[in-house]
């Protein structure tokens, strides 16, 4: 299991890394990374640029900004191929299936260029561990999407009370990212032995569909206590679904991800929590960790990133408010 | 020519039409009449030029040289629809007829008949049924179900549908394109007495047909085509299949 | 005797042609969308009763529910039914609805500044409405001008608007500040959700164009011969461009009633539903090849694809049996069609 590895400790590792005199192993001149997100339309990836960005300036590499308009490896793949082609120093990538990915980005790899993946994964998510074909990144930064769903488990718990039922929405069964919060729930929810997950329900990244569901489930378990969004439309559709059935506040609605639309749905109270990620850190690491690897220094296959919790209570708090995605 | 059996009023006058595609001389110099109540046959091989003289006379294909005269006043058609609206008719093989609509709504295909409901108007299917019904019937037509779609019926009720459709609008002259070629011998009856009752109302017809029973079945007349040319033009009565076989593959 | 006034209608212009023999067939056929609901209902009520001693049908919740979740692939379906009748398709329909979506959001922030929330309402609306004639012009044009087939032409306008949705989202959704719309969005009149109200009105407005006015005759025309249409004086350029138009601005709706429910505009909101409103179409009892469809039909199958998800749902059912079962009630749809037409000549 992942376990988040203590951020100071790579803050500075890197830092310093950072400061130390350029060895000029490579070719002279700018280094040039090739950020390639899962989609470029969606504010947690353009948070995370302006993470990239950060880093890119500080450290005086230019960075490449570009993408497919949605979450699609048949789109993503030839942004890749072409981005190869040109050669950059380094490639950090989310990549959009864990399988499909992998031959292109070998071929990357196998023609120098180092690749890290950022948020998503390629094959299990394990690098450099000598065994399976796809262990040639160097890195994976990402929030623990486990730990992110544990996290969500035990908002949600105490705000129901510690018992009742609660179930999962979900997108599709297969996205690395959802399917990990999803089991991170699961996991805590098990320690919770007064509270009862029911069947997890998917709902195609459709929000109309989602407050359906919610209220054919509402309607089959009228002492519903719960509910977890894993992504931003699942939260919507259950919260919208809580709204229609006038459940609003009876059942309480955790979401994953905080995009600028979830700051009014805290204050009216109609979602009660957001899980929101750091994107912005994970872009900054990625950056750092590819140019500490370009400047001869090793980093550690694995940067996990840390989440905050926002409730009506602190939405307000500028330390919180940050976290929210920006656009 | 005159044909004895009609009343000698003619309704449509083609003077030395002529018409050429490029390099190809499709009509030349081609002059005939049409009389009320007679019924025309336009014969010849592949390539005589037929079918351009019935776009010509409809309106689909302008002449380049020649005049077009409508019971008794010159025309000059520019569009397929100036050569409808005068009365002249054309049903093509196709039948351009929307099989998923009934008999009225063919009928009355762009001249719906609706009533009018707080201001918005509403097709009235039921009328345009009767309607078009009534029409139908003057020409002996039967329609078991007429609230059924046309697809529903055989191709020679069809073919009289297109017929009922163009009478309705009280066409004058009706021009037909192999109207009997898809159909089975009981049906390719039925649309001669059709022919034959438009002829009683004074409707004047030109069909193209390759069929020599039918043409010496119904027609007053035939003309003859061959390369473009008119080779021949004869009353029915005063010649035979050989004949007219002779003018057409040899002029 | 109104009711065999309407079936006997139902039977000219949504079944096929039939002989006298296989007259019960036909009518068979064209209360298949209807049958098919009924037997759905009676399922997922049997079972609810059995197996959870609950009620499906009687629970208003439930039927809320599915009124509110129906109306999003029903609004893209209506337009969709005009264009299918026609003999063509149109595949822009989602991101059209995300580009209502995304605008509605975005001009009814920018009217605040007029301090009067229900100018920006309205604002907000037309907007909404505008931008969407802008895919349904440019549909209608390559279609009715350039003769490209729908299939491609409105695929290519899928990825037109759908680009341009994304850009003008910039993040994925955008937020709607100020509260007026999400009031009238998830608020109910005499007891009924307003966006299922304003559907109902949406419905009748079809409705009449389609089966009543000359301008749905053409429609239909166009789709059984457009020969037919073009030699009986019908403007089929104008209208299959109008066709086009009309079918965004259904999109357009599904668009703003979206943002009003969410208080939100996102550009992929109608990514999912695409395929749901041509499958309600088809389920209605529509050919693909045009020519037949009728609003009511259209109604019946949205009914049906949402009555099946919810249920399948209520009932406790695994999740991919879902899409299994849209799946096969498409099947058994366009065979019992293709056996009821096969018994013509």
């Amino acid at each position: 299991m992942k376990r988040c590895i203590n951020t100071l400790t790579i803050i500075s590792t890197l830092g310093l890394a950072a400061l130390s005199p350029i060895e000029t192993t490579f070719a002279a001149g700018k280094y040039t990374i090739a950020l390639i997100p899962g989609l470029t339309t969606d504010a947690f990836y353009i948070t995370m640029h302006k993470g990239a960005e950060a880093a890119a300036k500080a450290l005086g590499v230019d960075l490449v900004f570009q993408g497919a308009s949605d979450f699609n490896p048949v789109t993503q793949v030839p942004v890749l191929n072409a981005l190869t082609a040109r050669n950059p120093s380094a490639i950090l990538i989310a990549p959009t299936d864990k399988v499909q990915l992998v031959e292109p980005l070998k071929k990357a790899s196998e023609a120098g260029i180092p690749v890290i993946t950022v948020d998503t994964f390629i094959g299990d998510g394990h690098y450099q561990t000598g065994s399976g074909n796809a262990d040639f990144p160097l890195s994976y930064i990402a929030s623990d999407n486990v730990l992110g769903g544990e996290i969500a488990a035990r908002a949600l718990a105490k705000a129901i009370g510690d018992k009742g039922k609660v179930y999962v929405s979900n997108v599709k069964p297969g996205i690395s990212t959802t399917d990990q919060r999803e089991q991170g729930f699961k996991d805590e929810m098990k320690k919770h032995p007064n509270i009862t997950v029911l069947e997890t329900q998917y709902n195609d990244d459709d929000a109309n569909k989602g407050a359906s569901q919610f209220q054919s489930v509402l309607a089959r378990n009228p002492d519903l206590a719960g509910v977890f969004g894993a992504n931003l439309f699942s939260a919507m559709g259950a919260s919208s679904g809580a709204k229609q059935a006038g459940a609003t506040g009876k059942v309480k609605v955790a979401a994953f991800d905080a995009p600028t639309s979830i700051v009014p749905e805290i204050k009216a109270g109609t979602v009660d929590i957001a899980i929101a990620q750091h994107p912005a850190e994970i872009g900054y690491f990625g950056v750092l960790a590819a140019y500490a690897h370009l400047t001869g220094q090793s980093i550690p296959p694995l940067i996990g990133t840390g989440f905050t919790v926002i409730e009506k209570t602190n939405v307000d708090d500028p330390n919180v408010k940050r976290f929210i995605y920006s656009d | 020519m005159n044909s004895n059996a009609s009343n000698s009023e003619p309704v449509l006058d083609l003077e030395h039409i002529s018409k050429r595609f490029g390099g190809l001389q499709a009509l030349k110099d081609v002059s005939l009449t049409l009389y009320r109540g007679e019924v025309l046959a336009l014969a010849g091989d592949n390539g005589a030029g037929k079918s351009t003289l019935i776009k010509t006379i409809s309106g689909v294909h302008k002449p380049d040289a020649g005049a077009i005269k409508y019971c008794g006043e010159q025309i000059h058609l520019e569009t397929p629809h100036q050569a409808r609206d005068a009365g002249i008719e054309t049903i093509y093989q196709d039948l351009a007829i929307a099989d998923n609509l009934d008999v009225g709504g063919n009928v009355f295909l762009g001249r719906e008949m609706v009533k009018r409901i707080c201001g918005l108007p509403f097709v009235d299917r039921r009328r345009m049924r009767a309607e078009a019904l009534v029409t139908l019937q003057d020409l002996d037509i039967h329609i078991q179900h007429p609230e059924n779609p046309l697809r529903s019926l055989s191709g020679g009720q069809r073919q009289s549908v297109a017929i009922g459709r163009a009478i309705h609008w009280k066409a004058r002259v009706l021009i037909m394109d192999e109207p009997t070629a898809a159909l089975g011998v009981p049906e390719q009856r039925k649309v001669m007495e059709i022919i034959q009752k438009l002829k009683k109302s004074g409707v004047g017809v030109i069909f193209i047909s390759h069929n020599l029973n039918d043409i010496f079945q119904v027609s007053d007349r035939i003309l003859v085509l061959r390369r473009g040319e008119k080779v021949g033009e004869r009353l029915i009565s005063e010649t035979n299949h050989d004949e007219v076989v002779r003018l057409m593959v040899a002029g | 005797m109104f009711l065999e006034k309407y079936f006997s209608k139902s039977v000219l212009l949504a079944s096929g042609g039939e002989q006298t023999s296989s007259r019960w067939l036909s009518l068979l056929a064209s209360f298949r969308a209807w049958l098919f609901l009924l037997v759905l209902l009676a399922i997922f009520e049997i079972w609810a009763r059995v197996a959870y001693n609950a009620t499906f049908l009687f629970n208003p919740m439930n039927v809320k529910a599915i009124a509110l979740f129906t109306i999003t692939p029903l609004l893209l379906a209506l337009g969709q039914t005009f264009v299918i009748i026609s003999g063509g398709i149109d595949l822009s329909v989602g991101f059209t609805m995300g580009l209502s979506a995304v605008v509605t959001a975005h001009v009814y922030n920018w009217a605040a500044q007029f301090g009067n929330p229900a100018i920006s309402l309205v604002v907000a609306v037309v907007a909404a409405f505008a931008i969407a004639v802008i895919p349904g012009l440019i549909n209608g044009h390559l279609i009715a001008d350039l003769r490209i087939p729908p299939f491609i032409g409105t695929l290519g306008m899928y990825g037109v608007a759908r680009g341009v949705s994304f850009l003008l989202a910039k993040g994925t959704t955008v937020p709607v500040e100020g509260r007026l719309l999400g009031e009238i969005g998830n608020g109910e009149t005499f007891g009924f959700p307003n966006l299922v109200l304003l559907t109902i009105v949406i419905i009748l407005g079809m409705h009449y164009v389609l089966s009543h006015s000359p301008y749905g005759q053409h429609i239909y025309a166009i789709g059984g011969s457009v020969n037919a249409a073009l030699r009986a004086g019908i403007d089929v350029r104008k209208n299959t461009i109008a066709l086009y138009v009309l079918s965004a601005l259904g999109a357009a709706c599904a668009g703003i009633f979206y943002t009003a429910k969410f208080s939100a505009g996102a550009a992929q909101a109608g990514e999912p539903v695409l395929l749901d409103s041509i499958a309600a179409v088809v389920i209605g009892g529509a050919s693909l090849f045009g020519g037949s469809g009728t609003i009511v039909g259209t109604i019946i199958g949205a009914l049906i694809i949402a009555v099946i998800q919810y249920g399948l749902v209520f009932i406790n059912v695994e999740p991919f049996w879902q899409f299994v079962a849209v799946g096969v009630v498409i099947i058994i749809s366009v065979l019992v069609d293709q056996m009821q037409k096969g018994g013509r000549k």
